[in-house]
């Protein structure tokens, strides 16, 4: 089983599944010397990095905001403790400090334990930034362990589950290996099942033409969320859009983000830009997914190798938009169980969502309750930055990185009777809480926001 | 899991039990992987899934949508996490001889 | 070695602070934001970042918001510790008459010296007592022992050590105190590269030390964690600047027509619907 003294790490990409993502893993004896060298090289560029390493007072105030250390005690869970994995050899060979004054600055010279610390506990932060949010200089460990990860990934250490997902989204365009027949076929499916369930008429457009609107679902919309991909249907047929699907590139999520921002998240960026070319479309507008989301409206910018035509906003801010212009009619008895919302890190801390999911929530339930902490101030669902790991230790993580989630839906009392919804918009949310919801038996049900949406329109 | 010889044909699989090799799968295959699984026997609700799976597969080259398989299998979501207690992704279409879901799954 | 300490190491001392300081803020300048990490809700004008800067800057508002405490203990220190170097500055600047120079108060000279004497004391005691609390909380509380290195610790005790000679200085002015005009005289003579007066200063012990102290500190300085203090802007400047959203509104769609044209309804009911 995974494990490396005494530290549980998610299971390895094999050599071959590297090398399909176009890395050729480094032989241990030379890790420790190319972990030096690749660090010196990105040390230099990101100076988001270079203040995290560089500005930390060691105050302890992200220890008990971390939803990773309340889970699981571990020290080295601190997020300021987590970035000192990678600040202690920064330190050791970059800093005068580190050179002269070593243990007693916290420097330590690079072996490959320390590697192997870095695969442990990097892959066990959500990346949800709630330290950064909370932290008194702003400074960001998930812009650390985003650069830890991609330093390991460069050294040949990748999850397998980022890895084969890396290698999915280059071959087809999608994490879940989701090829053009399986899409249309389950987006046939959907249709039916609108038409059984409420009684409309509701197609899904692929790749078509002159599009003027290109929606960008989640893969797992179509395995796991039939409710989401409905919901998306239905508002883009009731407003009367001429929208489409793109098939090459049916994923809102991008995990480049997550492990491999040089060339596989920018992979996958050209491939949107593209379709968005091909098929003649004027805005993009984006499914349900907290990362992707981040990624795509904060990295395409910066990543895309052309000007960006095509404005990019969430299906949820112009659902909110016409909301406010009372342009839909919407029925919120339609959504009459207790439901609470949980706030996707990336769309409240990264991409700004806050007020309109709740635009939105009020506008399609009759019960909503907040969490306590909500908003901005939220704790991640302990599934973020896709440490959706399923082997039995890191199983057991996920649990442990769930539980303040937990204590936080107990707390509002929706579960009580056992019919309880927790709306958790995003795809990385919702493949966590699926099983979390059932490991800490909270009697809720977890549903995305445009589910509830697509519930409670009143059509005519 | 380290590989095993059925019917004289060695099949491997990876650390998470999943055929390395989908198109060696046989039903010995399947009553194999059904054994690691803690499955004693498979009924006919088990073969009507794990053929579905498998008849879906070979025509779209991906697992169906979790909704479409128990409304075309007729088995609802709690019944298959009976037959298979790892549930759809990795119990049944492991047994199904289908490569490992990726992403959020 | 009073000569080492009183004429020679000053100059070297204010060339290791600039140089050093000047070193390190390039090395941050030198990398960039490359992506944009602002963090959400978004501020809407450089007014709202200013104000946010500012808030987390001079009333650590995170620390207020989450940590009350640990508030209470920084801010408070912090606080004590502007007033003291500002002190030192018009303290011996105007050798504690510049309460007097305040027009329109009609505080006289002697009186200006009684309050600069109080709120010299009282901030040093005050400073003192904060840096205490903090080093207790760094040995005490699980979570923050767990995150402090050696130096983090050290730096405490070596503030208390510079703190604790000042304060005895104040308290114990007949005794070990110092003559502000003497003060004043050195610094000035040492700032025009003027032939150095004062050097009967360095023959008190207590002041020799605070004044060693406060050079090895202003050398490491550049060096060391005590850079959080440029750090707070330029770590805040990227998390904390305007950005705006791209305008809501899809293109060609008219719900009001859609609606009115029953598109998604069955054909047998959008009849009924008529």
């Amino acid at each position: 089983m995974p494990e490396y003294k005494g530290m549980v790490q998610p299971v390895r990409a094999t050599l071959e599944e590297m090398r399909k993502i176009h890395i050729e893993p480094v032989p241990d004896e030379l890790k420790p010397e190319k972990a030096i060298e690749y660090l010196d090289q990105i040390r230099k560029k990101f100076r988001s990095f270079v203040m995290a390493m560089e500005s930390c007072t060691k105050c302890g105030q992200c220890a008990e905001n971390c939803h990773t250390y309340l889970g699981t005690r571990d020290p080295n869970n601190i997020p300021t403790n987590r970035a000192e994995l990678i600040r202690k050899i920064y330190k050791r060979y970059f800093t005068l400090e580190g050179r002269w004054f070593g243990k007693l600055v916290g420097a330590e010279d690079i072996s490959l334990d320390v590697i192997e610390q870095w695969y442990s506990y990097f892959y066990q932060c959500s990346q949800c930034r709630r330290c950064a949010h909370v932290c008194p200089f702003g400074i960001d460990t998930c812009e650390v362990t985003f650069i830890g990860r991609q330093l390991l990934h460069w050294l040949g250490i990748t999850p397998k589950l980022h890895a084969s997902v890396g290698a999915a989204m280059e071959r087809v365009g999608n994490h879940t290996n989701l090829p053009k027949p399986g899409i249309v076929d389950t987006l046939e499916f959907m249709s039916e099942e609108i038409m059984d369930e409420f009684g409309v008429e509701v197609e899904f457009p692929v790749d078509k033409p002159d599009s003027d609107i290109m929606y960008i679902p989640s893969s797992a919309d179509f395995l796991l969320n039939p409710y989401t991909l409905m919901g998306a249907g239905m508002f883009f047929t009731y407003i009367g859009a001429n929208w489409t699907i793109p098939s090459t590139v049916t994923e809102a999520g991008n995990f480049g983000l997550l492990f491999d921002q040089y060339w596989t998240q920018r992979g996958n960026v050209m491939r949107l830009l593209n379709a968005a070319q091909e098929l003649g479309i004027k805005k993009i507008v984006w499914g349900e997914c907290g990362h992707g989301w981040r990624a795509a409206k904060m990295y395409i910018p910066s990543l895309a190798d052309r000007p960006v035509r095509w404005p990019i906003v969430h299906i949820h801010d112009e659902i909110a938009n016409m909301i406010r212009n009372k342009e839909l009619k919407l029925d919120p008895s339609k959504n009459s169980k207790p439901v609470t919302l949980h706030d996707p890190c990336n769309y409240v801390r990264a991409c700004g969502l806050n007020e309109n999911m709740r635009t939105i929530i009020r506008a399609v339930t009759t019960d909503f309750r907040e969490m306590t902490p909500h908003g901005m101030d939220n704790f991640c669902c302990g599934g973020g930055s896709a440490i959706l790991f399923d082997d039995p230790e890191m199983y057991q993580r996920r649990i442990l990185l769930s539980q303040k989630k937990a204590e936080q839906v107990r707390a509002t009392g929706v579960g009580k009777n056992g019919d309880g919804i927790l709306c958790a918009p995003c795809s990385i949310c919702k493949a966590q809480l699926y099983p979390m919801v059932e490991e800490h038996e909270l009697g809720v049900e977890v549903k995305g926001l445009v589910d509830l949406v697509g519930k409670a329109l009143v059509w005519k | 899991m380290p590989g095993i010889i059925i019917n004289g044909v060695e099949i491997e699989f990876d650390e998470d039990g999943f055929m390395i090799v989908p198109d060696l799968w046989n039903e010995d295959v399947a009553r194999a992987l059904a054994a690691s699984e803690g499955i004693t026997e498979l009924t006919d609700d088990h073969w009507k899934i794990i053929n579905y799976l498998r008849d879906y597969f070979k025509q779209y080259h991906i697992a169906p949508m979790v909704r479409k398989l128990c409304k075309e299998t007729g088995c609802s979501l709690k019944y298959i996490y009976d037959l298979f207690p790892s549930g759809p992704a990795k119990g049944a279409c492991k047994l199904a001889g289908l490569p490992k879901p990726t992403g959020c799954v | 070695m009073k000569l080492l300490i009183g004429q020679i190491l000053p100059y070297i001392t204010v060339t290791l602070f600039t140089l050093g300081i000047l070193y390190r803020l390039g090395r941050w300048a030198g990398a960039r934001i490359i992506h944009n990490i602002t963090l959400s809700p978004w501020l809407q004008t450089n007014g709202q970042v200013a104000v946010r800067i500012g808030s987390e800057a001079f009333l650590f508002r995170n620390l207020f918001r989450f940590d009350l405490a640990l508030w209470a203990g920084a801010f408070l220190m912090h606080f004590a510790l502007l007033n003291v170097l500002g002190g030192h500055i018009v303290g011996f600047g105007f050798l504690g008459e510049q309460f007097a120079l305040i027009p329109g108060l009609g505080i006289s000279p002697e009186l200006s010296k009684e309050m600069s004497n109080l709120l010299g004391t009282t901030f040093g005691i005050l400073l003192f007592l904060c840096l205490l609390y903090l080093l207790i909380r760094r040995l005490t509380l699980t979570k923050v022992k767990q995150v402090t290195k050696p130096s983090d610790n050290l730096w405490l005790i070596y503030l208390l050590v510079l703190v604790g000679v000042g304060d005895i200085m104040r308290l114990f002015e007949q005794s070990f105190g110092v003559e502000y005009q003497l003060v004043r005289d050195y610094i000035v003579a040492l700032a025009l590269f003027k032939p150095v007066v004062g050097m009967e200063l360095l023959n008190n012990g207590f002041f020799l030390v605070h004044f060693l102290l406060v050079q090895i500190l202003l050398i490491v300085f550049p060096f060391s964690k005590l850079m959080h203090l440029f750090g707070m802007f330029a770590e805040r400047w990227i998390v904390n600047r305007v950005y705006k959203d791209p305008a809501p509104g899809l293109p060609n769609v008219d719900v009001a027509a859609a609606r009115a044209a029953g598109i998604g309804l069955p054909s047998d009911a959008a009849e009924e619907g008529v």
